[in-house]
């Protein structure tokens, strides 16, 4: 299955060549093949989840007197759809229906896209002041390769761990490693990892870091809300929700600034991991592997003897 | 798999028939949980979505009809960004439905479907072991970190107020 998630990547980006037409032809195979529409099972399901969900509401828990962690109906929905798909009993949500909610999902991320666009151009002016903020923090993401590459080698992982650390490892970076490296190679295998677990830890996870970092750390409320777009859309969404909640005065501005930042880590940030991040880290892989990488194997991730001792492309 | 390779990609009339019908369904269901959650009239909500929904397919059927190589995702931004500018005839009326939907509403119905449809990945993300779990917590919170601090420092550089 892990396998046959990346088939579908190398199989896509062989045939077109184009990073890009991956969302395109996913979501045409579905929407196109099954009238997704008349899965009523499932729109009806995801009904009843958003339902509940907002009939529950924000949850605040105070960690201490300053700290809160708020939790929104947004993670509730999601971590049901989730609990429902892997609950026996609910017998009418299965792997169709989650072929189809995938597929559907690629259209309703335009929904989503269009409402930050519409914040966006409301507050174009402020885009345009914040021009500097915007691109720079895209450098920003290179912090992942300082801190998140020494680990990686220090918890074993051999060139898995080029994949894994260059970037947040959504779709375009996927892209990116699979075309470079090759489907089978380690550097593609990490990538893999770290896209299904930022799948599925990584909404709820980016929400809670958002939600404590708003009360904990005395940052721009700004500088949350562009951070909050460095992952994919689900991920933007879901870091927005507390940093909304954390700043309510200023809905409008930090959608139209969370919308914007998102568009550039799809768009700009890809130039900045084909050119700055993915060579960096490779180069800091081969002087920090030797030092710090444990020199016999460990555990299934490095699969050939070779690969740590003959790279340097 | 196989069926990725063989089959070509061709949006008939069919398909759009199909993404209107969706976008209909999903704009149901966020103005349902939008009127529980925030209380917005359920009419104007309605409109909004519609708005919202016809970027969406707009954007979706020029990245599939125009012979460039661009995103939905660009196309939709664009329009969304043209037809809120300030000064331009639409932007008053967009505004003002488009606001009675609140991006949370929006996303709480995208999660739904996404929940549903990560459950297909839970087998590989069990096998995939601690480490790489830690390692993917870690990029995710340097980036986060990283870009928020350098936004910042740029912001209070440049002077802006909060």
């Amino acid at each position: 299955m892990f396998i046959h998630v990346g088939w579908e990547w190398v199989i896509i980006s062989d045939e077109t060549n184009q990073v890009n037409h991956i969302y395109r032809e996913k979501t045409d195979k579905r929407i196109l093949k099954k009238n997704p529409w008349k899965d009523y099972r499932l729109h009806a399901t995801v009904l009843l989840l958003v339902v509940v969900a907002e009939l529950i509401g924000p949850i605040k828990i105070p960690l201490s007197e300053s700290v809160e962690v708020s939790i929104m109906p947004l993670l509730y929905a999601m971590v049901l759809g989730l609990i429902f798909y892997l609950a026996k009993p609910i017998f009418w949500i299965g792997r169709k229906q989650a072929r189809i909610a995938e597929g559907a999902m690629m259209l309703f991320i335009g929904v989503l896209i269009a409402k930050l666009a519409v914040s966006s151009g409301q507050s174009i002016h402020l885009i345009f002041e914040m021009g500097p903020a915007l691109l720079l923090q895209e450098l920003g993401h290179l912090a992942t390769l300082l801190i998140a590459l020494p680990v990686a080698i220090l918890l074993g992982f051999k060139r898995e761990a080029i994949g894994m650390t260059n970037s947040i490892g959504r779709e375009p970076e996927v892209g990116i490693v699979v075309d470079k490296y090759g489907f089978n190679s380690p550097e593609s295998r990490g990538v893999f990892a770290l896209f299904i677990i930022g799948t599925i830890i990584g909404t709820v996870f980016i929400s809670f870091l958002a939600s404590l970092s708003t009360s904990l750390l005395p940052l721009h409320p700004y500088a949350f809300a562009m951070a909050s777009g460095v992952g994919s859309a689900s991920m933007n969404a879901a870091a927005l929700g507390p940093t909304l909640a954390a700043f309510p005065a200023l809905e409008t501005n930090i959608e139209a600034f969370a919308g914007f930042s998102n568009l550039l880590s799809f768009s700009f940030s890809l130039y900045i991991v084909i050119f700055i991040a993915l060579p960096l880290t490779e180069k800091l892989y081969y002087i920090l592997e030797p030092k710090l990488g444990r020199n016999h194997k460990k555990g299934s991730d490095s699969t050939d003897d070779d690969m740590a001792s003959n790279g340097g492309n | 798999m196989v069926e990725l390779i063989d089959e070509p990609v061709d949006v008939s009339t069919h398909g759009v028939f199909n993404w209107i019908l969706l976008l209909t369904i999903f704009s149901v269901i966020t103005v349902i949980g939008n009127f529980i959650g925030y209380g917005h009239p359920l009419a104007d909500s309605f409109i909004g979505m519609g708005i919202l929904a016809l970027i969406t397919l707009i954007g979706v059927w020029l990245e599939r009809k125009l012979p460039l190589d661009i995103s939905s995702i660009i196309y939709i931004s664009v329009i969304g960004i043209f037809i809120a500018f300030p000064g331009v005839p639409t932007s008053e009326t967009v505004l003002y439905y488009v606001s009675k939907v609140e991006l949370l509403s929006i996303v709480t119905v995208f999660l739904a479907y996404v929940g549903i449809g990560m459950g297909k990945s839970w087998d590989e993300f069990k096998a995939l072991g601690w480490r790489a779990i830690i390692v993917t917590m870690l990029v995710i919170a340097s980036t986060y970190f990283g870009s928020a601090i350098v936004a910042h420092i740029v912001l209070v550089m440049t002077g802006v107020p909060a």
